[in-house]
């Protein structure tokens, strides 16, 4: 998951503008990650030295290791260790936007420190589902709301469930406060009811929607059909539907669902506390919208 | 075994979700013959008029939801045999609708070998 919200943090400290980062999101399973972003991130080489290198390049024909090796910037064993560790994968939404020239060796190399430390990604004393509740809660900070501790399941579960049922590239932009008018393109809604009221949508452009239900259907759609609006109806039914067994396991709470429809008219009036979540996909944008 | 006398019942209002049951079970028999339904009045129509060997039915439909579709089906046939598959696998649905006379639970997403379970114990068990 922090891949995903290293994009937002990058928005949040204008280090990026929202079409260089919706750029890079498109382009970045493409990218291969150089060995010199590898150590910055671990701290083995600062970012002079990986520029120094990297210049050092342009004029020998030998390969970065080998030249940061022979600079005694880096030992042997840790150009292996460098090459054999999985590396977190926010590191190549970094690496693009070095290759595209939005960020430089330095910018990178102060962010992820700066995310690392803000959101504690080091700290392995927790269990992986607390970090998560705190990258969430961080990232919501940014838009000064704070979370309700079922508002935090449903926003966990919804990325969750994108990650599981369309893929795992995209980054949610911060969170809007929304309480009024709000212009929608093509938009199912789907209610919970019970102990809690939340009202759940989906918004999308057309072209997004059709994207988004074939890699959910795991299909080739072409337009707007019946089989792309069931598609979208599905996935917002299965994420409800997972949110209210969570709900029934963590707090007893039995809740019920009202079948998916899709929104009439191009406007819907939200209740206050509603929030938007933007979340950009390769092939579009998608809107989380939730009044919980 | 030979399916070419059976036929199931598959409710849900989802067009997807209908394809995706099909396709699942046409690679456990391509004899087996298909009724669809898109919400829980219609399942009960159905039910009366094409009398399956199987139900699958999905929960949260509109008109009439899965729950009273179960009722209405048992009313008519008490000996029908009817697999819910929903997305809320909670305690209290399941048991609402084993109490209502469903034989099984399926929780979405479906998978194959879930589905191809169900089906091995209820046509062929």
């Amino acid at each position: 998951m922090y891949a995903q919200f290293f994009g937002s943090f990058l928005l949040s400290k204008d280090s990026v503008t929202p079409e260089q980062l919706t750029a890079a999101i498109s382009q970045a399973s493409e990218t291969r990650l150089k060995l010199g972003t590898l150590a910055l991130h671990k701290y083995y080489m600062t970012a002079e030295q990986v520029d120094e290198v990297c210049f050092l390049q342009t004029r020998e024909d030998k390969r970065f290791g080998e030249i940061a090796i022979e600079k005694g910037y880096l030992r042997e064993e840790q150009v292996d260790e460098l090459l054999a560790v999985q590396s977190p994968d926010y590191l190549i939404l970094g690496q693009t936007l070095i290759d595209m020239g939005v960020l430089s060796n330095s910018d990178l190399e102060l962010l992820i420190s700066e995310y690392e430390i803000f959101n504690e990604i080091d700290d392995m004393s927790l269990e992986n589902q607390s970090k998560t509740d705190r990258l969430i809660r961080n990232f919501f900070t940014f838009s000064g709301k704070e979370l309700t501790e079922h508002a935090l399941m449903y926003i966990n579960l919804v990325f969750n469930n994108l990650v599981r049922f369309i893929g795992s590239d995209f980054t949610p932009l911060n969170p809007i406060s929304c309480s009024e008018e709000h212009d929608i393109n093509y938009c199912v809604r789907q209610e919970i009811h019970g102990e809690i009221d939340c009202y759940s949508r989906i918004d999308m452009d057309e072209s997004t929607a059709i994207s988004f239900a074939s890699r959910y259907a795991k299909m080739e759609f072409s337009e707007l059909d019946e089989y792309v609006k069931a598609s979208i109806d599905d996935f917002l039914n299965l994420h409800n539907g997972l949110f209210l067994v969570n709900m029934s396991n963590a707090f007893s709470m039995e809740l019920s669902l009202t079948p998916p429809v899709s929104e009439e008219g191009n406007t819907i009036s939200l209740p206050d506390g509603s929030f938007i979540i933007p979340v950009i996909y390769p092939f579009g944008t998608v809107h989380i919208i939730v009044s919980l | 075994m030979d399916f070419k006398d059976t036929t199931i019942l598959i409710c849900d209002d989802s067009i997807l979700a209908r394809k995706q049951l099909k396709d699942v079970i046409e690679t456990y028999s391509s004899d087996i013959q298909f009724a669809e339904a898109a919400n829980g009045q219609e399942a009960i129509d159905k039910y009366k008029e094409v009398k399956p060997s199987l139900v699958f039915l999905d929960i949260v439909m509109p008109v009439k939801d899965g729950n009273a579709a179960v009722k209405g089906i048992i009313e008519f046939d008490n000996d029908a045999d009817i697999i819910i598959v929903s997305s809320v696998g909670t305690q209290s649905q399941l048991k609402s609708a084993i109490e209502a006379g469903a034989k099984d639970f399926i929780q979405k997403p479906i998978s194959e070998e879930q589905v191809l379970k169900v089906l091995s114990s209820h046509l062929e068990g």
